[in-house]
């Protein structure tokens, strides 16, 4: 994307009050998730009053998750105070899939997907709380539409997440057969080109024969 | 020189810099579309507020379609409050702004809630207290003109929705600029001018049209709400307001329109 139209998606976003709607958005689920956590050992005091920014590749516009634990654990996401965090963060939404996956985060530093610039510890601290929140949605989901209900939609969900998986798995290996071995067989688009160019030709010829054919008929036959 | 040195004060601005309410005689000021005695503006503001109080969230929900949620975190991603701060949120109603930036400035920093309206204030502290947030806030009953803190004493004032209710706008500029710290910054947010005019007739189709009725519904008081409507047509345009503030002794000042003007952010420092 180029600088300019970074800058213009920038000032739509903001004009729309994007950076604001989805701090908002986010803060509302992680507090709902902070609220619904069973994990009563998780602590939050390391990084009360720490400012974690994360500036996507995907966004914007930075968030800065700060953590406010006075009474209950309160996330706070504000979407301009990258100059004063505490850790900060460049990355991608794809990059943060790997670093989920465990991969190795100085690999990723190497490769530049990932640029990290203050405290690390503080990025662990969060990363930690996250990865240690124990939420029972099965038991939340009842609490709203019943066991029977709850039941039914988890099965079903898990059967569509099951085939959505299967699907997903054969199209990467159906890609990964026409890249590896058809995409070598297939005609090219020249060639094809090439192909209709001779057709035309050799159509031209017949049809040229032709006429000269009937042409020496007929003056056979006029003799 | 102390800093209320500095201040230009309002006698001593050249005639083109003088707002229409210093000029119209000092004894009579705006109240929506009427005209009335300076000294009943703060009874009759009060009536208002002590009336739609219990029902103010509610109302700005339904008439902004929760938007004012997104301008006043525009108004705190803009303040670059951090840690440890003092924050005055003035006129500050329900504490909306209070209760984000009592989160931000934690345990070393703090937010006094103030509002001239004791309703108000009364509804702001119980739904803050409701939410877990006593340690770091103070609550204020006080008139924007003559603030009752030392000065240079705040690192951020705000004023979401009530500058335009206050008497003597410029006074209250000049109080809120004495009580602000070196470097300090005041963030106006208010109703302002629609940038564009079809969303202006659009706009004062709804406020004159839609909103009094809904304010009847809801709160029972359409004439509040009408006097909502009218208050905001009264109140300075982005411009004018921006040299209100210049007057006052603020640098760098700045406004931000949101919504296509429906609404403007205006941003000062005192250095």
């Amino acid at each position: 994307m180029s600088i300019f139209t970074k800058l213009a998606a920038s000032k739509i976003a903001n004009e729309l009050l994007l950076p604001q709607a989805v701090t908002a958005a986010l803060e509302l689920i992680i507090n709902k998730a902070l609220a619904l956590n069973n994990n009563t050992s998780v602590s939050f005091s390391a990084v009360a009053q720490k400012t974690l920014t994360l500036k996507l590749a995907e966004l914007s516009f930075p968030l800065s998750f700060s953590v406010n634990s006075s009474s209950k654990p309160v996330v706070v996401i504000v979407s301009t105070l990258a100059e004063q965090s505490d850790c900060s963060i460049q990355t991608s939404l794809y990059t943060l899939k790997k670093l989920k996956d465990n991969q190795s985060l100085t690999q990723l530093i190497k490769q530049d997907e990932l640029d990290v610039s203050g405290d690390l510890k503080v990025a662990q601290q969060f990363a930690n709380i996250a990865q240690s929140l124990e939420i029972d949605w099965q038991s939340e989901l009842a609490n709203h539409l019943g066991d029977v209900p709850t039941h039914k939609l988890l099965q079903f969900g898990n059967k569509v997440t099951k085939s959505f998986l299967t699907k997903s798995k054969q199209l990467e290996a159906d890609l990964t057969e026409y890249v590896v071995h058809e995409k070598r067989l297939v005609v090219s688009k020249s060639q094809i080109k090439a192909f209709n160019q001779r057709t035309k030709e050799i159509a031209n010829d017949v049809s040229a024969i032709s006429k000269r054919v009937d042409k020496l008929i007929a003056d056979y036959a006029s003799k | 020189m102390s800093s209320s040195d500095q201040i230009p004060q309002e006698n001593d601005l050249p005639k083109s810099q003088q707002t229409p309410m210093n000029i119209d005689g000092n004894s009579t000021t705006h109240f929506g579309y009427k005209t009335i005695e300076k000294d009943d503006k703060i009874s009759m503001v009060a009536g208002v507020f002590h009336s739609v109080a219990k029902q103010y969230d509610v109302m700005n929900d339904l008439m902004s379609f929760g938007i004012h949620r997104l301008w006043k975190r525009f108004t705190i991603d803009a303040s670059g409050v951090r840690p440890g701060n003092k924050v005055l949120d003035l006129a500050g109603g329900t504490g909306d702004l209070t209760a984000k930036f009592s989160q931000l400035v934690g345990r070393e920093g703090k937010v006094v809630l103030a509002d001239i309206n004791s309703s108000m204030l009364n509804v702001g502290r119980d739904k803050l207290r409701d939410k877990g947030l006593v340690q770091n806030i103070e609550y204020v009953q006080a008139n924007a003109e003559y603030l009752p803190f030392e000065e240079n004493t705040f690192d951020i004032v705000t004023i979401a929705f009530g500058l335009r209710n206050v008497t003597d706008k410029d006074k209250a500029l000049r109080s809120i600029y004495s009580v602000l710290k070196p470097g300090g910054r005041l963030l106006v947010l208010e109703f302002s001018k629609p940038e564009h005019e079809l969303l202006n007739k659009a706009y004062d189709f709804y406020s004159f049209n839609i909103l009094p009725k809904m304010g009847e519904i809801v709160a029972k008081d359409g004439d509040s709400y009408q006097y909502l409507a009218e208050s905001i047509r009264m109140h300075p345009d982005q411009e004018t307001l921006k040299s209100m503030m210049d007057n006052a002794g603020f640098e760098q000042t700045s406004f931000k329109n949101l919504t296509g003007g429906v609404v403007a952010l205006h941003k000062g420092y005192k250095f």
